[in-house]
């Protein structure tokens, strides 16, 4: 070959394999920026999950606001159900520092911990919106004094029960310590056994080694009297005898009015043993209240949701939970963001979503709204929940709370599993935290 | 002298056009590497703008540093061992209090008795020694039943019979239905109440009670999943093997049948060195495969048990540890060069003709 056709060859050989390696490089979501740019339209990417109604109502909303504002195009990305691989997720788009998604629904154990990638809300106007809501939550969205969140719903846990079943054993309320639920529930389980339902079991709740075991045992853990883990000044008070009877009392159900099985439960699994009829007691967040009375469920009209049972310190306790709406710093349109996420935690966008999805607001007057009370009956009782409720210590260990939390449902899980005791794992648990932070 | 410059020129034009394919393998390949390498030197956090620094090699040190110390029993007030009254044995102190703290906390990985002394084996990092004993193990018993199953379908599929074409597409359906979807159904299957069918399955022949939880309990969970890829990748060494078997010529195995060899034999004697290449490099590829399995560990376990991939995953993305992370990428690289090595020792080489 002649030395300039071998030349030409070189080159449109490396140029083929260059095009082709940095043309599919740097594809996100913004490819179809074009497009937009000729309509004219800003894109805004919001993040819902598949869990219960969420994806539907958040597209409902997106979709008003489009009504409202047609210059607005409002996409929804569909992430993980699970809250750690949502975590995970997130967590790339931040270290890239992308700009795909504008909008992220975060669990409220999170701002301390992504608080550097979050944009602050309070110079685009947050302050009329604020005011209506939950002074707590507000705080807990509030990093060294800037507000990066605004509270979407909240969520505390509750009991679920069947009242027909109630009715049928001769039970006359609800089960007021974890002592009485578990009478209850072998009572009913032994009964239903006996009437042919093999798969009937007592208590169902989230055993699986994630984040939501950590609030099911702190329940546990702070209705007996033993602390919240790490307490707000920084202390970790889990080594104590209260926690310790907690979570062996917990083991003792597995097996007896628990399933095996709920070590591998997370909030879907129970919910379908619950709603195919197939428990007494569920412990779950109220998201299954509007699930459980849709047509063709087996349990529609025939359960009810209370506070959670007390135990030794005489008090009930809820774990606190709840998502919020916060924009990304990394966004193309910080201020169109900042807006529609006003909308979507607004006064209608959340009485939308109690009425249609039992999701609690977290704007106190709508807990006294006439309509919002017809369908969901129980929101009436949720203040009072809400004076039992127990923060997870997101804002104490943050930015390690992710690593704390795995270190405490890791060793509840053990217990649960029966490979070692109450107290040994308190133990654990006391210096493995305290090598984090 | 002709032929030598000829072979020289095409020589020079080789090596010209490997060259842009060797540039790109340097972009995409060694330099995501290198960086590797060089955060695993670090104490980089992941989605953080926290200043790195470098610490040298206290990244490796955490996760490696491994101690063997004995425990003493307790003796209760009258100077008698104390027995645990649950299982009969004698009560040992508890580690916690003799194992280092500074300046990495030794935490326990096991315990076991030695000529009636008793001894704790812990580390600075247990859930990493247990994620490489775990991977190993499925690995070793993955790969043997995935070679004797695709072998013994490998044989069958040789033979002509009808409906073969047809088997043969079924066959391969495991290994193209993505990952994430198979482990998903595989979770179903396995699930701990009687929505499960291996429960169903196992209550109807009184294996189990009907609500075994088999991926939560820590006797069952690695065979379960070793299940899962044994179903996923038979076909895929079968069908290595049968690419193997098909450059035997039938004429052999006309002339050991005349000379009355058995199938055993036939199997053996011929079959086996013929096809040993193959078989080679199948188990070399499985293997490092199987080294290397992230996937299934992610969607079935989470964060219950770790491979040596997801560890670091989980190391990443839950504890923002990117340093961490990536010595144990580092470290796991080295595992897998060290199995390489020990395959072209135990094979020879590939291609050597014995």
């Amino acid at each position: 070959m002649k030395l300039f056709t071998k030349f030409l060859f070189f080159s449109f050989v490396l140029g083929c394999i260059s095009l082709s390696v940095f043309a599919t490089g740097t594809t996100e979501k913004k490819s179809t920026m074009s497009e937009s740019q000729n309509t004219n339209k800003i894109q805004l990417v919001v993040t819902a999950s598949t869990a219960g109604q969420e994806l539907e109502l958040i597209t409902e909303g997106c979709q008003k606001y489009m009504q409202e504002h047609p210059n607005i195009d409002a996409k929804i990305l569909t992430v993980p159900s699970d809250s750690t691989d949502r975590l995970g997720l997130f967590m790339q788009y931040f270290e890239t520092q992308s700009n795909a998604v504008d909008i992220f629904l975060i669990d409220g154990i999170w701002p301390g911990d992504i608080a550097e990638h979050l944009l602050p809300l309070g110079p685009y106007g947050a302050e009329k919106y604020t005011k209506d809501m939950f002074p707590s939550m507000i705080q807990n969205d509030t990093v060294n004094g800037k507000l990066l969140a605004m509270p979407a719903y909240t969520d505390a846990g509750v009991l679920y029960y069947r009242t027909d079943l109630m009715k049928k054993y001769g039970f006359t309320q609800p089960p007021q310590t974890w002592a009485e639920l578990k009478t209850m529930a072998e009572t009913v389980q032994k009964g239903e056994r006996a009437a042919g339902n093999q798969d009937f079991w007592g208590f169902v709740w989230q055993g699986n080694a994630y984040e939501g075991l950590t609030c099911d045992a702190l329940e546990w853990i702070y209705s007996e009297g033993g602390g919240s883990i790490v307490e707000s000044d920084g202390t970790i008070s889990i080594d104590n005898t209260h926690a310790a009877k907690a979570l062996d009392r917990a083991a003792s159900w597995i097996n007896t009015i628990c399933p095996e099985g709920v070590l591998g439960y997370t909030e879907e699994e129970s919910r379908a043993i619950f709603q195919a009829g197939n428990a007494m007691f569920m412990r779950n967040w109220p998201y299954c209240y509007s699930l459980g009375n849709t047509e063709g469920s087996m349990i529609k009209g025939k359960f009810d949701v209370t506070t959670l049972p007390k135990g030794a310190s005489g008090h009930g306790a809820a774990a606190l939970g709840g998502w919020q709406l916060a924009a990304s710093q990394y966004s193309d349109h910080p201020e169109e963001a900042a807006k529609l996420v006003f909308f979507l935690t607004g006064y209608e966008q959340q009485k939308m979503r109690a009425i249609k999805g039992s999701f609690e607001p977290t704007i106190a007057s709508l807990y006294k709204d006439p309509e919002v009370l017809a369908a969901v009956p129980f929101f009436s009782n949720m203040l009072d929940v809400f004076n039992t409720s127990c923060a997870r210590p997101s804002t104490v260990t943050a930015p390690h709370y992710a690593e704390v939390s795995k270190v405490f449902y890791s060793e509840v899980h053990d217990v649960l599993l029966g490979k070692e005791n109450g107290k040994t794992a308190v133990e654990n648990i006391t210096l493995n935290i305290e090598d984090i932070i | 002298m002709q032929n030598h410059i000829l072979q020289k020129k095409e020589q020079k034009l080789a090596i010209l056009l490997l060259f842009p394919s060797f540039l790109i393998l340097l972009l995409v390949a060694v330099y995501p590497l290198f960086t590797v390498f060089q955060t695993s030197i670090t104490n980089k956090t992941f989605a953080s703008s926290s200043q790195i620094s470098y610490i040298g090699l206290d990244n490796y040190t955490k996760l490696l540093a491994l101690k063997i110390v004995e425990l003493d029993p307790v003796f209760d007030e009258e100077g008698n061992p104390e027995i645990n009254e649950l299982t009969g044995k004698r009560v040992y102190e508890n580690p916690t209090k003799v194992l280092p703290r500074k300046p990495n906390r030794y935490k326990e990985i096991s315990q076991f008795d030695i000529f009636g002394h008793h001894f704790v084996f812990a580390g600075t990092d247990p859930d990493f020694i247990l994620s490489v004993k775990d991977t190993v193990f499925f690995t070793l018993l993955s790969v043997f039943f995935e070679t004797i199953f695709g072998m013994a379908i490998a044989l069958i599929m040789v033979q002509n019979f009808p409906g073969r074409g047809g088997l043969r597409v079924a066959m391969l359906v495991p290994w193209a239905i993505p990952t994430a979807v198979s482990s998903r159904m595989w979770e179903w299957m396995f699930a701990s109440t009687r929505v499960g069918i291996i429960n169903v399955i196992g209550q109807f022949l009184r294996w189990t009670n009907g609500q075994f939880s088999f991926l939560t309990t820590p006797s069952t969970q690695l065979l379960s999943i070793i299940v899962i890829d044994i179903w996923k990748t038979t076909p895929f060494m079968a069908l290595l093997l049968m690419a193997g078997l098909q450059t035997i010529p039938p004429s052999i195995y006309e002339a050991a049948e005349i000379d009355g060899c058995s199938a055993f034999h036939r199997f053996w004697k011929i079959t086996l060195p013929l096809v040993k290449n193959t078989l080679v490099v199948a188990l070399i590829f499985r293997t490092l495969d199987s080294l290397r399995v992230f996937d299934l560990f992610q969607i079935v376990f989470g964060q219950k048990r770790y491979s040596m991939s997801s560890f670091s995953y989980y190391q990443l993305i839950n504890n923002k540890a990117m340093g961490y992370s990536s010595a144990s990428s580092v470290l796991i690289f080295i595992i897998i060069l060290l199995f390489i090595v020990l395959y072209s020792r135990i094979s020879g080489g590939i291609g050597d003709e014995k």
